[in-house]
């Protein structure tokens, strides 16, 4: 009965977003047919939630067969780690909708809103598609489907050559990788006889090493062009800060993460782990070089989208490196902590969608009241803003990785799974995953420091600008958004063992022989005390009687304070900055004006450039080899009939020769 | 005499880890003065490890032995450095060619390297690990401070630093020397010391600096 | 009886950190030839602020009201997890080391913000040099705990104890002694004290933790002094359980209790003198090099947790 209901709601899900919006919206005329279309978009995410949360807790699985009508194989169906993913997307989904309800009015003329909320619908249903496939072709025509909407959301924005090349940018990366993942795909048929997950579970197992290892290669390769890997992440800072800020949160937030669904999938489900010891190694060395540059690139970043764009890729960074610790156990034949490092992996995807949508809605909600997302011109917001304020703190305090926030539960049970896997017999173990630990501290620190510099330049001290000063706050729909994302993840930061238990089960699942590990109990168990004791503590403190008195900023004494004397966003990370600066490669001009009478002072104009390129040195020579084989192949093409005769000739010849000494 | 016993017993276990201690504070240091200081710490710590090796072996070439090094290395050698240093009146900066947190990590990997090195052998000499892992990273920290630091005193020092090394690989692997040996041994010493007070203050004079990757004319 | 005397040790630790903080200044005083202050001043120093009206400067949003209260409840959860006469505590056995210093961390955060909020240039500066020394300061941090708790086969701060308490005193292993050397470091690094910060100091050149409270007054200062101090006190409290926890009360009997109690004032004494000895003899460190002390820290670490698997081979 329960399985029955969960597939009709399934269905309606996916024919509301894929369907009836689309045509609702195309056909209609006013504002009143776009409120039902808006209202069946929350309204069906919301079922979507209650449909994935069965699966998830409960733990059913359905299956869906489309395949009468479509020329290829087309089912989908919703097992424990779809359910899961699912969950992601419809609980970011119903804030962001609800956010966007108030912020495509203020964006967009009449005419564009039904298209772009046609788009964002469709949007919807192809994430949905990606992770409920159960099928290569389903997937696939998802994975597409996600792209090219997503880039006709940026093009709809606006119009300029910067943004046709970042978006061409980004449609050549997601289609090299997407490349490499049909390639995957193809390698297993000689022992599968379709596409479809089960077949291709059952040939996982009887494919000989050297598949396994081209499937894990190219696997890898294709999702984390998508996910943002360095140094496949150039598209990352191109294509997120010029989206509109809705389709930016869903495109950080969730995108990202059916890359992660489809490595989990392929690698975990399919393969049933890495094809040798080595391959955890990788995916954990390539996670943790990711997290330290995606962060010490965002510390440098003034214009608050791109700093997001690349906190963005630290954090993919910090999923695969749990990602790879777990393949690197399941190896060493510890899957108890193989399990654990996954559930945190997992968990950590999930936290990240929630408090990256969160900032990326909160600086949606900012450009909204100033018209500027660049940290250098905003400032004492929270008294202008402080719903937003209060909603973006909370997500700063969360992707800080602080405990009683939600991202602190995943990082947390990484490095348990890391000091658990030192006490394997190996070497090798035994000297990498704890040294992880300090990587991956480093990490945390680095990303505290970051968003100590977003939140306090943007909504703190005085405001930089006149934009700054008049802010206002934002409307109703966005706060709910802002809030509902807020309250989620204080929710899982102190109550994580909701999660924690499907979750474990989950990953049973996915790693045979994984238990229940002792960690997931106990955070669960002492998060809410900590909590408690810290509340507690606040109070007895704030009962305190005080008298307070608005009086002059301090200061040392120093009269006059102007907005200018506060510390900017540049100069914050400045130490940091020199301290890696091998990392950033800086290439400072000073242009020295001579000043027009001997007495005045001259003018002088410093400028800073990070050159650290990856196109320069990594795009540009591989380009290159392309372009000169192409060269060299061009010359076959003389332009002279007879030559074009000659090869006709030549391939007969050939033929003949060949059927010569076939026998 | 229990408690001399269990001293002795403590003193020949955990030397090494303060020998490895002093290695990367030398590693880090950025002043001459610092670094000399350390050395004669570092000879302090082998003296005792000789004391107590003539204690537990009864040889009395170990307490001679160790005598001669409090004598020689850590008071008369460092007292002579620091004479040089007052004299020739140059700055007290190392003139180190890595940064101190590069120099650091260094000197780690070398301990460690040091550890993998004497992995095989342990059993077969019958001593600790440790005990055969401290004058190897002790070679490795002379050699390497003779190469990244660029002031001519330092290339000294390192030599230093680098029979402390031999010297010790000795002293645990076969009590000491002979003493004929071991004096000759201090002599060259003493003799390469004064050697390099006289070549300080003629390069000084002659170039007026004692920075030894400028001095390059050397060249075929 | 075991939770009445977690709940004291607690209450030790928060009562107990002003006067550590006083006899370390009297230490420091002794060895610069000073008279020096009373050790009880800090305690006189709270009173008065805690009876002095706060100053909210125009341009404080709420941030700058409530973080006081944050940094104090989160110091007093981290407190927590600190065994001090026995090798337990409230949370000593349900968390772990990494919970200890991420609940110092979050005290960190909202400081900075807080800094951030009154609106001058100091507030920035301090904030930008905490954010450096305490983004550098985690590795050592938690590898240090990392080695062991790879040595004692227990993740959470009473079991780690616990197994140092079943070891010979003699037994004095590397990983002990570089793991107790980086710690130190890191303690002096996030407690701001010389040669990373000067606590006393109020000249914009060498202020860091002082940048960041300077515009706070009245209970708010008071609350936030204290945290510091409370701080302070759980870290030293923290090495001496980590690494010379001989001499706790195995039992919950009276009688043990008033056995360790004078032990542990003794051990703590030792570390306040060598911590005073640290701060009078080293000058403060230029900014820039406060790195290359954190890099030292980093690498003692990393070589204390090779040693742990050089150890068990």
């Amino acid at each position: 009965m329960q399985v029955v209901f969960i597939e009709w709601a399934f269905g309606f899900l996916l024919a509301t977003l894929g369907l009836f919006v689309p045509i609702i919206l195309i056909a209609s005329l006013g504002g009143k047919t776009r409120r039902l279309a808006i209202a069946l978009i929350v309204g069906s995410n919301v079922m979507g939630c209650i449909v994935a949360a069965l699966c998830f807790w409960r733990e059913t699985t359905v299956r869906l067969d489309f395949s009468a009508f479509s020329p290829f194989p087309l089912a989908l169906g919703i097992d424990r780690l779809s359910a899961f993913f699912l969950l992601l997307i419809c609980t970011v989904a119903v804030p962001v909708a609800i956010f966007s309800i108030e912020y495509f009015d203020l964006h967009y003329a009449e005419k564009r809103r039904n298209w772009v909320w046609t788009f964002f619908s469709l949007f919807l249903a192809s994430m949905i598609l990606v992770v409920t496939a159960s099928t290569g072709f389903a997937f696939l025509i998802g994975w597409e489907l996600m792209t090219l909407l997503t880039a006709g959301l940026i093009l709809m924005e606006g119009d300029s050559t910067e943004r046709r090349h970042s978006v061409f940018l980004y449609l050549l990366m997601m289609h090299a990788g997407a490349a490499a993942v049909i390639g995957s795909f193809l390698l297993f048929l000689p022992f599968s006889h379709g596409l479809d997950f089960a077949s291709l579970r059952s040939a996982g197992s009887v494919m000989p090493q050297g598949i396994r290892t081209m499937v894990f290669l190219l696997a890898f390769l294709g999702f984390g062009a998508k996910a943002g890997m360095i140094p496949l992440h150039i598209w990352l800072p191109r294509a997120h800060p010029i989206a509109p800020s809705p389709v930016s949160a869903l495109m950080s937030g969730v995108m990202l993460k059916t890359a992660v669904y489809g490595f989990v999938r392929f690698v975990f489900d399919f393969l049933g782990g890495g094809p040798s010891w080595w391959s955890g190694y990788v995916v954990l060395a390539v996670g943790a070089v990711t997290g330290l540059l995606g962060i010490l690139y965002a510390i440098a970043e003034n214009d608050l989208k791109r700093l997001l764009a690349y906190s963005s890729v630290e954090n993919i960074g910090i999923i695969f490196l749990g990602l790879g610790v777990s393949l690197v156990l399941l190896a060493h034949q510890a899957p108890l902590w193989a399990g654990l490092a996954l559930v945190g992996a997992l968990l950590h995807a999930f936290n990240h969608a929630l408090f990256k949508s969160l900032l990326f809605l909160g600086a949606g909600a900012i450009s909204d009241s100033t018209h500027t997302v660049n940290l250098e011109d905003l400032g004492g917001l929270q008294r202008r803003m402080p719903v937003t304020g209060l909603s973006l703190l909370v997500a700063c305090c969360s992707i800080a990785g602080l405990p009683l926030f939600n991202g602190f539960v995943g990082e947390w049970i990484i490095f348990r799974s890391l000091l658990a896997g030192s006490v394997l017999s190996d070497t090798r173990a035994q000297i990498v995953l704890p040294l992880t630990v300090g990587i991956l501290a480093l990490i945390g620190g680095l990303a505290a420091a970051c968003f100590v510099k977003v939140f306090g330049v943007a909504f703190l001290g005085r405001p930089r600008s006149a934009a700054a000063e008049d802010a206002q706050e934002a409307p109703p729909a966005m706060r709910v958004g802002l809030s509902l994302l807020a309250a989620a993840c204080l929710g899982i930061g102190i109550f994580p063992g909701l999660f924690l238990r499907p979750l474990v089960s989950l990953v049973q699942t996915l790693v045979p022989g994984a238990g229940v590990p002792l960690e997931t109990v106990s955070i669960a168990r002492i998060l809410p005390i900590a909590a408690a004791i810290v509340l507690g503590a606040a109070m007895a403190a704030g009962l305190l009687k005080r008298r307070e008195r608005i009086a002059r900023t301090w200061a040392c004494g120093l009269p006059g304070l102007t907005t200018r004397m506060q510390y900017t966003s540049t100069v914050f990370s400045k130490p940091i900055r020199f301290v890696f600066s091998s990392v950033y490669k800086p290439n400072r001009k000073v242009d020295r004006l001579p000043p027009d009478q001997p007495y005045f002072p001259a003018s002088v104009t410093y400028r800073s450039v990070r050159t650290t390129s990856y196109e320069k040195s990594i795009y540009r020579p591989f380009v290159e080899l392309f372009l000169s084989a192409a060269r060299g192949l061009r010359r076959m093409q003389t332009g002279n009939i007879q030559v074009y005769l000659l090869y006709i000739f030549l391939t007969l010849v050939l033929l003949l020769a060949f059927l010569r000494f076939q026998k | 005499m229990g408690l001399v016993e269990v001293a002795t017993g403590r003193i020949l276990d955990s030397f090494s880890v303060f020998l490895f201690l002093t290695i990367l504070l030398m590693a880090v240091s950025r002043r001459v003065s610092t670094s000399v200081l350390l050395f004669s710490v570092q000879s302090a710590i082998i003296a005792g490890e000789a004391f107590a090796t003539g204690f537990r072996e009864r040889l009395v070439e170990a307490y001679v032995i160790g005598v001669l090094i409090v004598v020689i290395k850590v008071i008369a050698i460092p007292r002579a450095f620091f004479g040089l240093v007052g004299h020739l009146k140059t700055s007290s900066d190392v003139k180190a060619s890595t940064t101190p947190t590069q120099s650091v990590f260094i000197a780690a990997a070398m301990i460690y390297l040091s550890y993998v090195a004497v992995q095989s052998y342990g059993q077969s000499v019958h001593v600790s690990e440790d005990a055969l892992a401290a004058p190897i990273a002790l070679i490795l920290t002379g050699a390497f401070l003779m190469v990244s630091r660029k002031k001519a005193l330092m290339q000294m020092l390192g030599l230093m630093v680098l029979e402390n090394g031999i010297f010790l690989a000795a002293l645990t692997t076969t009590f000491g020397m002979p003493l004929v040996i071991e004096i000759g041994v201090f002599f060259d010493l003493l003799m390469g010391l004064l050697l390099m007070g006289v070549f300080a203050f003629r390069i000084r004079d002659t170039f007026d600096h004692l920075d030894v990757s400028k001095l390059r004319r050397l060249r075929g | 009886m075991k939770i009445a005397l977690n709940i004291l040790q607690a209450i030790l630790i928060i009562l107990g950190a002003p006067l550590v903080r006083g006899i370390v200044a009297r230490c420091k005083a002794f060895l610069q030839r000073r008279q020096g202050a009373s050790i009880w001043r800090p305690y006189y120093d709270l009173a008065k602020l805690f009876r002095k009206e706060d100053l909210v400067p125009p341009t404080a949003s709420a941030v700058f009201r409530v973080v006081p209260f944050i940094l104090f409840a989160t110091t007093i959860c981290a407190v927590a997890f600190v065994p001090l006469l026995q090798p337990a505590a409230l949370l000593a056995s349900h968390g772990d080391f990494f919970l200890f210093v991420y609940l110092l961390a979050i005290g960190r955060f909202f400081l900075s913000l807080g800094a951030f909020d009154g609106g001058s240039a100091f507030g920035g500066m301090g904030a930008s040099r905490e954010a450096l020394i305490s983004c550098l300061a985690e590795a050592p941090f938690l590898l240090s705990f990392v080695a062991i708790a790879i040595l004692a086969s227990h993740a959470d701060i009473a079991g780690m104890v616990s197994w140092t308490l079943q070891q010979n005193f003699f037994n004095v292993s590397a990983v002990h002694i570089l793991a107790f050397t980086s710690l130190g470091m890191v303690v002096i690094a996030e407690t701001g004290r010389m040669p990373v910060d000067n606590p006393t100091t109020h000249l914009e050149l060498t202020m860091i933790h002082e940048a960041m409270i300077l515009e706070y007054s009245g209970t708010r200062l008071a609350l936030i002094e204290w945290a510091s101090a409370i701080k302070l006190h759980a870290m030293l409290a923290l090495l001496a359980a980590l690494f010379f926890p001989w001499g706790m009360a195995s039992g919950a009997s009276v009688g043990f209790v008033a056995l360790s109690l004078p032990l542990y004032c003794a051990k703590i004494g030792l570390l306040i003198i060598l911590l005073a000895v640290i701060e009078s003899g080293m000058a403060k460190l230029r900014m820039y090099l406060v790195p290359d002390f954190l890099g030292v820290a980093s690498a003692v670490s990393v070589l204390a947790v090779i040693f742990t698997f050089l150890a068990k081979r």
